[in-house]
């Protein structure tokens, strides 16, 4: 009792100018911060490792090093960290923010090239701003299954009928001996210059406005 | 000086004679005063009053975060396929095998499991939708007025000065007797004499137990109550479930031998009447466990066994998957739900967070224990159907009753990890929606779903 509303406001300002979310949605990712770090400062892999509902995914590893890359800290930095602190986690989680009535066609549009941008450094792991064909035949090894209906040279055989695919939408003068060495940012730009992510591809917070207050819980 | 010690002397006195008369001599013989009744209704108008001020008060405050009952995210609902239908077809490809943009999918689904997911929330204590004046609970609530700063004032010294004291009193003479009661029940020959006294010194020690913590226990369906030779289940929520259930009836407990004061109360209560105590490393044993259940619930003579399948405390606001071993041993099975009412006190054991010790200090500085039983008719295993699906019968029968959420996420989850086969089922599905849409290399046709695995 006693903290009082303009505090955690202030505290909370630039948090809010750097990523985008209002306060009450950092309020909550906050509170789930804590509940994920064991109220630790700080969360490592292990804390995201033990979420079970996120062991059902199959690109779980790439999903949780991205949280720890440091080129998904809008800092023009490059490698991992090991731990990371609640403004990192935001900064991350900030990719994925959902566009409000306020947002204009540039903002939408560079919203647009982040989440690209997100989805290209999960492909790139070495950082070098290619995604070569190992590390694309890595991904789709990945997602689809090692035991199932398709087997690991199959895999194969997708990942590399897919980039020849994008080589030849993007080099379409390549002689048979030329080496592609893999795509580009602005190649991967290029490919999924349709997709459209805007109603999609973004997490959408419940509206925290209704109160409805009995005495006890309320039920779920 | 020892005119001090005479007054101290007498109040105890005082004191010990209320204690004895008005609460312990009626909690054994079941009787009540109705002191606990009408303290539970004071209360109750107590809360709404504050819960009406805080509404007020926040309507005064804008903006104030109200916990949100199920989660804090939105999410779509359709199946693997669709969705990856929908980012594809804005993509105008024709015939495309595999996207890029399929990553996307999972990118998002992961992300959602980050920001929020249903099995890591039950493992923490639930959070109300208005504060019941105990500072513990008190996570969201700012200070609204002086009017209620002063009640809640109170109502500390109430808890700590008046009600502590009382109820630690009560506790230590319950377990204390418990003890006494069955070495010296445990004196006597077998007969059906010995068998009524236990009976008798074991409720009479639970109720006082349950004074202890200012309990109120409302049983419904007692004619569904289980019956000797059978096996009991419930939903756990702390390690105070044994005394809520145990008031009623007996029971015989099923568990690990403890060193130290458990130690003492479980070898004294196996004397007087056949409990199931394990030794640590039979646990380990499922063959062993699963024979000596068996031989108790065959001798028909033999009080039920009480069993709680979640295998740990989970926060009352779900039932989680109940492990399937105390559903092959055979015999009726009896289940019972559980559900305690929050606004009195949160019941739920966060064994990470709390030792037993502060837990119990907790409970008994709580305003109170209410909890619904309810009893449901017998259950028992039908042909064709195996020990585990047995299982997710009787867990959604609790559920639906207790008003519970049903979950098949395993408690264990607690402080394990999740195996790396619910993965792969996922990748199964995924590469059945590219096989099937280009046929390769599997002998099924191209069909137009996906083949659950």
């Amino acid at each position: 009792m006693g903290a009082s509303q303009t505090r955690s406001a202030h505290k909370y300002q630039d948090l809010m100018d750097k990523t985008g979310f209002s306060l009450e949605q950092i309020k909550n990712l906050h509170k789930r911060f804590q509940q994920l770090s064991g109220n630790e400062e700080t969360i490592s892999r292990e804390n995201l490792d033990s979420i079970p509902a996120l062991a059902n995914n199959p690109i779980r590893k790439q999903i949780i090093e991205a949280f720890f890359d440091k080129r998904n800290q809008h800092q023009n930095e490059v490698g991992s960290l090991d731990e990371i602190g609640f403004e990192q986690f935001l900064m991350v989680m900030s990719h994925f923010r959902p566009p409000n009535l306020k947002t204009t066609e540039e903002e939408r549009e560079a919203m647009r090239k982040e989440k690209l941008r997100f989805l290209f450094n999960m492909h790139d792991t070495d950082n070098d701003g290619t995604i070569t064909l190992e590390e694309y035949r890595k991904v789709v090894e990945e997602l689809l299954s090692k035991s199932g209906a398709i087997g690991q040279e199959a895999a194969k055989a997708i990942a590399d009928a897919a980039m020849l695919e994008v080589a030849s939408t993007n080099v379409p003068h390549m002689a048979p001996d030329d080496f592609y060495e893999g795509i580009t940012f602005e190649h991967f730009e290029q490919i999924l210059k349709g997709l459209e992510m805007e109603s999609r591809m973004h997490i959408r917070f419940l509206d925290v406005d209704t109160t409805t207050m009995r005495c006890g819980r309320s039920t779920s | 000086m020892e005119d001090i010690w005479c007054v101290a002397a007498a109040v105890f006195q005082v004191w010990m004679f209320v204690v004895v008369f008005f609460i312990m001599l009626p909690a054994m013989f079941g009787l009540s005063l109705g002191v606990t009744g009408v303290y539970i209704q004071i209360l109750v108008k107590i809360l709404e009053w504050a819960t009406l001020r805080i509404q007020r008060g926040r309507q005064e405050q804008p903006g104030v975060p109200v916990p949100l009952p199920s989660g804090i995210i939105e999410r779509a609902g359709g199946s693997m396929e669709e969705e990856m239908e929908q980012l594809r077809s804005s993509r105008s490809m024709e015939g495309a095998e595999f996207d890029l943009s399929d990553a996307f999918y999972f990118c998002k689904k992961g992300l959602e499991s980050i920001v929020d997911d249903q099995v890591t929330q039950r493992f923490s204590s639930e959070e109300l939708a208005s504060w019941n004046l105990l500072t513990r609970t008190n996570q969201n609530f700012r200070y609204i007025s002086l009017r209620l700063t002063v009640i809640w004032g109170l109502g500390v010294f109430v808890r700590y000065c008046v009600l502590f004291p009382l109820r630690i009193a009560l506790a230590i003479i319950g377990l204390s007797w418990l003890v006494v009661g069955t070495t010296l029940v445990g004196f006597l020959p077998e007969s059906s004499g010995k068998n009524w006294l236990s009976e008798l010194v074991h409720l009479t020690c639970y109720r006082i137990c349950a004074r202890g913590l200012s309990a109120t226990v409302h049983y419904h369906n007692k004619e569904n109550k289980p019956q000797k030779g059978g096996i009991c289940v419930a939903n756990h929520t702390t390690p105070i479930d044994v005394v809520i259930l145990a008031n009623d009836g007996c029971y015989a407990m099923v568990g690990q031998i403890h060193g130290g004061l458990m130690g003492v109360i479980q070898r004294s209560m196996v004397r007087s009447c056949p409990h199931v105590w394990f030794e640590r490393s039979e646990m380990k044993d499922r063959h062993a466990v699963t024979s000596r259940l068996r031989a108790h619930v065959a001798a028909k003579t033999k009080l039920p066994i009480l069993i709680f399948p979640e295998g740990t405390c989970i926060n009352n606001t779900s039932v989680m998957m109940f492990k399937k071993g105390s559903f092959e041993i055979g015999g009726i099975i009896y289940p019972v739900a559980i559900k305690y009412d929050p606004r009195f006190g949160d019941a739920f054991w966060n064994s990470g967070k709390y030792n037993m010790v502060s837990y119990l200090l907790r409970m008994m500085t709580s305003w109170a224990i209410v909890v619904n039983v309810w009893y449901l008719p017998p259950m028992t295993i039908q042909d064709g159907e195996d020990a585990a699906q047995f299982a997710n019968r009787v867990k959604s029968a609790i559920a639906r009753r207790g008003g519970l959420l049903d979950l098949a996420w395993d408690g264990g989850l607690k402080r394990g990890k999740v195996k790396d086969s619910f993965k792969e089922e996922q990748q199964k599905m995924y590469s059945s929606i590219i096989a099937g849409q280009n046929n390769i290399s599997c002998p099924k046709t191209s069909s137009e779903s996906p083949e659950e695995q």
